[in-house]
């Protein structure tokens, strides 16, 4: 094959792939998932509510307020993001079945690669942009809410006398607290973990009989792969407490297959005022990628030879 | 899967991996909880932990409010307001609430409150273990270690006004404490039996930083630890000295004899106020020396 052939071969492959994922977004925007933003927003703003008392000076007024924004609002995220991702992925091979949609696209020279990369790239995008959105609204309360504890901060403590320096420290300090860098690495970390999500999804699909069964299996493994940490090291620290051989096989297969979703905790440190490093949401970046390409290569394996 | 295992252990070493929740914990917040928290979500169970402790404080369940805190500190040992918020209610309310509490006798009130006291300590010691980098809570140490309403639950009055004059420089040093912390540690250190040549000294390096320093305890006590160096000095002159005036001098000189309850020593004061009230023709009936001292208050006088 000439390089200008293959060229365009490989042009074809991504906008074959990009279409199909366009219309998988046109068609889960369809089916009104967008909804849930509003759910989104009354959680946002109801978090500003629960500012409780404390004990102090200016230095504690609103402390409480802006973290439990971050928390409920990234929490909520992380909930919106992992449903859509598994339950859309989910839906979308049997309804393509069901609509016959797949039997006419696998009809056409459309590799079931493009086919499966297309629907998963569909999902992405969807909780992309959900969690984009998500992020604005989030960032836009807490950003507003900053600025009036701000505001109060100074006033209590320019009642109270404090001098420049320090109403300059403590407002240095309350914006810390407010949206910035990490804020958005934790968010980052959301979207990792729903892609990682995403993919798993869409290779269970392949062999599943249901959305149901699906979204049941991802649901069990999400929570599983919590506990991989947990596995690795019983097979890294194996011997020392005995473990017989199959405990052994089972813990390497379940650190070899599963993803570690701890990782993806960072957004809790976040929530507690740490700094999240670029080159930490860099290394995350590349978990997810990882796993994602994994799951995907598999489901083509799967779905190459599936008869219809 | 070693580079999980790396990235899993330079994240912990980062602090930016929570410690892995203890199985204690999970049994407390219950299994939806459990799984909630495992999920990647613990600050948001910390979080709905926290209104349910604020219930238990409005009804007054202290023992609740108590094993609340020490669950939600589990799930987000790095939230200052969270370790602050528990030993507040702990040293404060619950000792507070056992001050009035008319259903025990005097001697079970006393020790409610003394172990409320001990209790709120012991949680922000624990706090600080966790977080030694937090200025806000070496100073909030430094603070209920040397409050006048509570260092009387601590058996040594010497040792936990040293201990909260080191809490209070070890928040300074993290250069991110705010001003107040600098004299908080002198306020502390300057009622420390042994340690008065040690606070003369740090009395005149802050004072000798300028006006922001120069509050009315600075000066008192400057003047305080300067008699106790030179017994033999003027005290009318160094009087006037530090506070400009004479008026000014025996206004703020009363009020620093007036404040017993806050273990301030008060080396060449009494006669200081002979002095001024001698300068400013302050007939002896009106003396703030022949009037009755505020009571000391302390357990002593609630428990009775």
């Amino acid at each position: 094959m000439s390089s200008t052939a293959a060229t365009s071969s490989k042009g074809s492959h991504l906008s074959r792939i990009w279409v199909i994922a366009t219309h998988t977004f046109t068609q889960l925007v369809r089916m009104k998932v967008f909804y849930f933003l509003a759910v989104f927003a009354v959680i946002a703003i109801a978090s500003n509510f629960f500012d409780l008392p404390q004990h102090e000076g200016p230095e504690a007024v609103g402390a409480n307020v802006l973290r439990s924004i971050k928390s409920w609002s990234l929490g909520a995220m992380t909930l919106f993001s992992v449903v859509l991702s598994v339950v859309a992925t989910a839906l979308l091979l049997p309804k393509d079945a069901e609509d016959r949609t797949l039997y006419t696209i696998l009809a056409k020279p459309v590799p079931r690669f493009d086919y499966l990369a297309g629907k998963l790239l569909g999902v992405l995008l969807l909780v992309f942009v959900s969690l984009a959105l998500m992020d604005a609204l989030m960032t836009a309360v807490l950003q507003v809410r900053t600025n009036m504890v701000v505001a109060q901060q100074e006033e209590m403590a320019k009642a109270m006398g404090w001098p420049q320096d320090a109403i300059t420290s403590l407002r240095n300090e309350t914006l810390e607290s407010g949206p910035n860098a990490s804020l958005q690495g934790a968010v980052f970390a959301v979207f990792l973990r729903a892609s990682i999500m995403a993919s798993l999804a869409l290779l269970i699909s392949t062999f599943s009989s249901s959305t149901l069964f699906t979204t049941i299996v991802s649901f069990l493994i999400y929570f599983i792969g919590h506990f991989q940490a947990d596995a690795r090291n019983l097979y890294l620290h194996s011997g020392e407490a005995g473990e017989g051989v199959f405990a052994r096989l089972a813990s390497l297969l379940l650190s070899l297959v599963l993803p570690d979703f701890q990782l993806f905790n960072v957004i809790d440190a976040v929530i507690e005022g740490q700094v999240l490093p670029m080159i930490a949401v860099a290394k995350l970046a590349l978990v997810g990628l990882y796993y994602a390409v994994f799951f995907t290569i598999a489901s083509w394996f799967i779905f190459a030879d599936k008869e219809f | 899967m070693p580079y999980e295992q790396a990235l899993g252990n330079s994240l912990r070493d980062a602090g930016l991996f929570p410690p892995a929740l203890q199985i204690t914990t999970r049994d407390k917040i219950g299994q939806t909880s459990s799984a909630v928290a495992l999920g990647g979500l613990r600050t948001l169970v910390a979080t709905f932990l926290n209104l349910r402790a604020f219930t238990y404080f409005t009804e007054q369940r202290w023992q609740d409010v108590e094993e609340t805190f020490n669950t939600i500190v589990d799930l987000a040992p790095h939230t200052r307001y969270y370790w602050e918020t528990g030993s507040w209610h702990m040293a404060y309310n619950a000792a507070s609430y056992y001050i009035n509490d008319s259903k025990l006798p005097p001697l079970r009130r006393r020790e409610a409150w003394r172990m409320s006291i001990l209790k709120g300590r012991v949680f922000l010691e624990r706090g600080i273990r966790n977080n030694p980098d937090d200025w806000s809570m070496l100073a909030s140490y430094g603070f209920l270690l040397s409050d006048s309403n509570k260092y009387p639950a601590f058996r040594d009055k010497n040792a936990s006004f040293a201990a909260a004059a080191d809490a209070y420089r070890k928040a300074d040093a993290t250069g991110k404490a705010l001003g107040y912390v600098k004299r908080s540690a002198f306020y502390a250190l300057a009622r420390v039996d042994g340690r008065e040549a040690e606070a003369l000294a740090e009395a005149r390096r802050l004072y000798a930083q300028g006006k922001i320093n120069h509050t009315p305890t600075m000066k008192a006590l400057l003047f305080v630890l300067q008699a106790w160096e030179n017994p033999q000095m003027d005290l009318l002159a160094s009087a006037i000295e530090i506070f400009e005036t004479p008026e000014n001098a025996y206004e703020a000189l009363s009020a620093h004899w007036e404040r017993t309850r806050d273990g301030f020593p008060v080396h060449g004061v009494s006669k200081a106020i002979v002095l001024l009230e001698e300068r400013l023709a302050i007939p002896k009936d009106q003396s703030v020396l022949n009037k009755p001292l505020p009571p000391p208050g302390g357990p002593d006088e609630w428990f009775r």
